[in-house]
């Protein structure tokens, strides 16, 4: 089954036509990478998916997403970011609540835990499962704002995934981290496409070819390919796709 | 070679006019204060009495009940404004339509630079007959058994009137620090909290809480503004040295006290050096207040 | 989930309402001097404008004196406060990590909030008291002292706006740094100092506590020379509208219809061209 489909999708900042007609068919349970060079309407299209565009007045979405089968349109957008977590570019916990709260927060926000001990319960289950909990289990009542940038941005996917979402959403999860904090990353994605569907944007194809089953290549808006990432990688069909991935456009 | 740095020089004298005029004003008020503190003692700030006499031996001050009515009003006033420009702040950030954005923001402006005259005759005019009519009468009517409501608003002239007054003026300041503050706040933490399925009310909430610091500040600003404010107050509050728990008595407040007496305390030997005293209490506290509220907001700008 | 939407909706039509409580004052006090002022300004005719003051009981006569008194105040302010300001705040811009600059930068901050009926009383006491009159030269300086930090503030945040290339390339020019600032900074800055110095025109012109013990009042004679009492249009509304008198209300409304309209002039333009003051 299709975790996400789009279908027809396009997406308008005012006037500008950024996202032009997109369908895209992502199966559960894999690693689907949205690839393309800067500006070409990645992060955008990935906004869209849970309905997080909708904060910016200015953007407009016509066709149609669904999860596991159903609208999002027809869901309410709460719910659908509730099902659908999402880590972005900045590691961005709140530097004014501990560690725990930042965890705890989607949990308590949504109602979905009926007692002190079954907070702490999911709360440690998902900081073990983003690989954080043993550095920071001594220290989950200090402010969220001294870990590292690497710790902050597992504390973001522990924070997703606390909610136990359906799909992850990752916006250049790594793109402000150093080699080492990235790759922790990267290997905490294999561990989690066991139980939920990850949809990462890049713009790094070598990243992509790394983490993801299936890729998409998106350039100026438009789909270009997509399909098996090893296929893409090794036999691309379109001109464009190859001259991307091999470095001779930016 | 150490080059003299010419300009720096030539600079350096005008902030030292700016410092030694500050420093200035505040030996001018302990030096006029002095007699009434040699004579008194602190009494002057721990009673309530006003005795002027030409005769220097029976005259006795006690400043008490204007530093009460001060403290009294300008709470009344951060009362008001803490959720009417959190509110205000809040609501013209993020979901204001996009055409009222700016005209709202406009008028605060206007609100928050106003002659504070222009406040005051409205207050005396306009809203303490309002006030006394719609909002002590009624109370007092019904619920004079509580403390709060027990004076009867005989004029209208009291803390309520001053501190709505008060509340009315300083909100815009205060919304106008929250405002830039909320505004602030990277765009990263609204997508956060809101992609973890949080409603409006829930985001605006921990939205808030990351800008506490800048709120603290707002408060303690406009408290500073109100406990500082003058023609306005001396307009409304009813001047007279009481000490009420009630609302709707009338009272002073230490500047309108000595908006109202010193025009003639140079009749009486010791009632200038007592009207020091209280300005140099104005001085102290707004000095403490306003140097907390500026520390809080350098924390906002610098911590994140 | 239904609870939260409630509260949810609850809570946009709850600061909706509260935004409309904050800026209803204004209406009310725009509308009521209106109201109040307009007929008086109609009735008193030009005469309200230059005349001098009626008697109680007896008339309109006009507030000219403190017309007159208002303008000689905030030029004579503005001639004191401002060289002054704008050197402040050229230090502060220029060395703000010197230990002069840093304290000058906290100080304008606190003058900024500093009580103004606090500087009225130390101007009498340095001033007054010596020169044995209220005088326009005591009033100016309460003001200037009330006008400074903001001024100062102003510039130094204009100064410290400029990108760094500017600086950097009139000082590879071979410009002392004397002439880097007066030559090349003080001209980009020019718009942010120049609303500073608005500001704090608008400011003062309005203001009326600093002047109670200095200025003196006068509601007769129009201006006599600095050492000589001046009357000022706030200072005027203050005393009118403790009289017991319906026509001094009557001026009063009047009056202050008209300093309402002289800050607008003031204020608005300047706002509309920026996005953000500091009051």
């Amino acid at each position: 089954m299709n975790a996400i489909e789009t279908e027809d999708l396009h997406i308008y900042y005012g006037k500008n036509h950024v996202i032009k007609g997109v369908n895209l068919e992502i199966p559960e349970k894999s690693v689907f990478a949205i690839m393309g060079p800067s500006g070409c309407g990645k992060s955008t299209l990935l906004r869209s998916l849970n309905r997080l565009l909708e904060l910016n007045e200015d953007a407009k979405i016509k066709g149609d997403i669904r999860l596991f089968g159903k609208s999002v349109f027809d869901m309410d957008p709460i719910i659908v970011r509730r099902e659908i977590g999402m880590v972005f570019q900045h590691p961005n916990p709140f530097p004014h609540m501990s560690i725990f709260d930042n965890v705890a927060l989607g949990l308590k926000l949504n109602k979905l835990v009926k007692s002190k001990n079954e907070l702490k319960k999911i709360v440690k289950w998902a900081l073990e499962k983003s690989a954080l909990w043993d550095e920071v289990k001594d220290k989950l009542h200090e402010p969220a704002s001294a870990l590292s940038g690497g710790q902050m941005q597992r504390l973001c996917i522990a924070r997703a995934i606390a909610l136990k979402p359906k799909v992850l959403l990752m916006d250049e999860p790594t793109a402000n981290l150093d080699p080492v904090s990235a790759r922790k990353i990267e290997e905490l994605i294999f561990e989690l496409k066991k139980d939920l569907t990850i949809v990462i944007v890049t713009h790094s194809p070598a990243q992509a070819a790394r983490v993801s089953d299936y890729v998409a290549f998106l350039y100026l808006g438009k789909l270009i390919e997509v399909g098996k990432t090893e296929d893409i990688f090794e036999n691309p069909k379109e001109e464009l796709t190859e001259k991307y991935l091999t470095g001779r456009m930016g | 070679m150490v080059r003299m740095d010419k300009f720096k020089t030539f600079l350096a004298p005008f902030c030292g006019l700016v410092f030694g005029l500050f420093i200035l004003m505040l030996i001018v008020y302990l030096t006029a204060s002095l007699p009434i503190f040699e004579r008194e003692g602190l009494a002057i700030y721990t009673t309530n009495v006003w005795k002027a006499s030409e005769n220097p031996q029976k005259e006795f001050y006690g400043v008490l009940a204007a530093i009460y009515g001060s403290i009294y009003t300008s709470v009344l006033a951060v009362l008001i404004a803490l959720p009417l420009s959190i509110s205000f702040a809040v609501f013209v950030i993020d979901y204001a339509p996009k055409r009222l954005k700016e005209p709202l923001m406009v008028a605060t402006d206007i609100m928050a630079g106003l002659p504070t005259i222009i406040y005051g005759i409205w207050g005396a005019f306009v809203l303490v007959p309002i006030l006394k009519e719609y909002v002590m009468m009624p109370l007092y009517e019904h619920f004079s058994f509580i403390p709060l409501f027990s004076f009867r608003p005989v004029t209208g002239y009291s803390y309520l009137s001053a501190g709505v007054l008060l509340g009315i003026m300083v909100t815009p300041f205060a919304s106008a620090i929250i405002r830039e503050a909320y505004r602030s706040i990277p765009y990263i933490y609204r997508e956060g909290v809101y992609a973890l399925g949080a409603t409006r009310y829930e985001a605006t909430k921990i939205l808030l809480g990351y800008i506490k610091p800048a709120i603290v500040a707002g408060i303690l600003l406009a408290f500073g503004r109100a406990i500082g404010e003058t023609v306005a107050v001396s307009l409304v509050i009813g001047n007279v040295f009481n000490i009420n728990p009630s609302l709707f008595a009338p009272g002073y407040t230490i500047s309108s006290l000595i908006a109202n007496q010193f025009g003639n305390a140079y009749i009486y030997k010791y009632m200038v050096p007592a009207l020091f005293a209280a300005g140099l209490s104005l001085f102290i506290i707004g000095l403490i207040v306003n140097l907390a509220g500026l520390m809080y907001l350098r924390r906002f700008k610098y911590a994140r | 989930m239904l609870v939260r939407k409630i509260k949810d909706k609850l809570f946009i039509v709850g600061i909706a309402t509260l935004t409309f409580l904050t800026i209803l004052p204004l209406f009310h006090i725009v509308f009521s001097v209106a109201v109040e002022g307009l007929p008086v300004l109609l009735k008193g005719g030009w005469n309200f404008i230059t005349g001098t003051l009626a008697p109680p009981d007896d008339g309109l006569g006009g507030i000219g004196p403190a017309i007159v008194g208002t303008f000689v105040l905030t030029f004579l302010a503005s001639l004191l406060g401002l060289p002054i300001a704008i050197l402040t705040g050229i230090y502060a811009a220029e060395y703000p990590n010197s230990l002069l600059g840093k304290a000058t930068k906290t100080l304008l901050m606190i003058m900024m909030e500093f009580p103004t009926i606090l500087v009225g009383l130390f101007v009498m006491q340095i001033l007054v008291v010596p020169m044995g009159s209220y005088s326009a030269l005591a009033g100016a300086l309460a003001l200037a002292i009330v006008m400074m930090p903001y001024v100062a503030v102003y510039t130094e945040e204009a100064l410290r706006g400029i990108p760094k290339k500017y600086r950097e390339g009139a000082f590879a020019l071979g410009l002392t740094r004397f002439n880097v600032v007066f030559r090349v900074l003080i001209g980009l800055a020019r718009k942010g100092i120049l609303t500073g110095v608005l500001i704090g025109i608008a400011k003062v012109a309005g203001e009326t506590a600093p002047l109670l013990f200095t200025a003196g009042g006068a509601t007769r004679t129009y201006f006599e020379g600095i050492n000589r009492p001046v009357g000022a249009i706030p200072l005027l509304i203050y005393d009118l509208v403790q009289q017991p008198y319906k026509n001094y209300h009557e001026i009063a409304w009047g009056a202050s219809l008209l300093l309402l309209i002289i800050f607008l002039a003031i204020f608005l333009p300047i706002r509309l061209s920026l996005k953000e003051v500091k009051l």
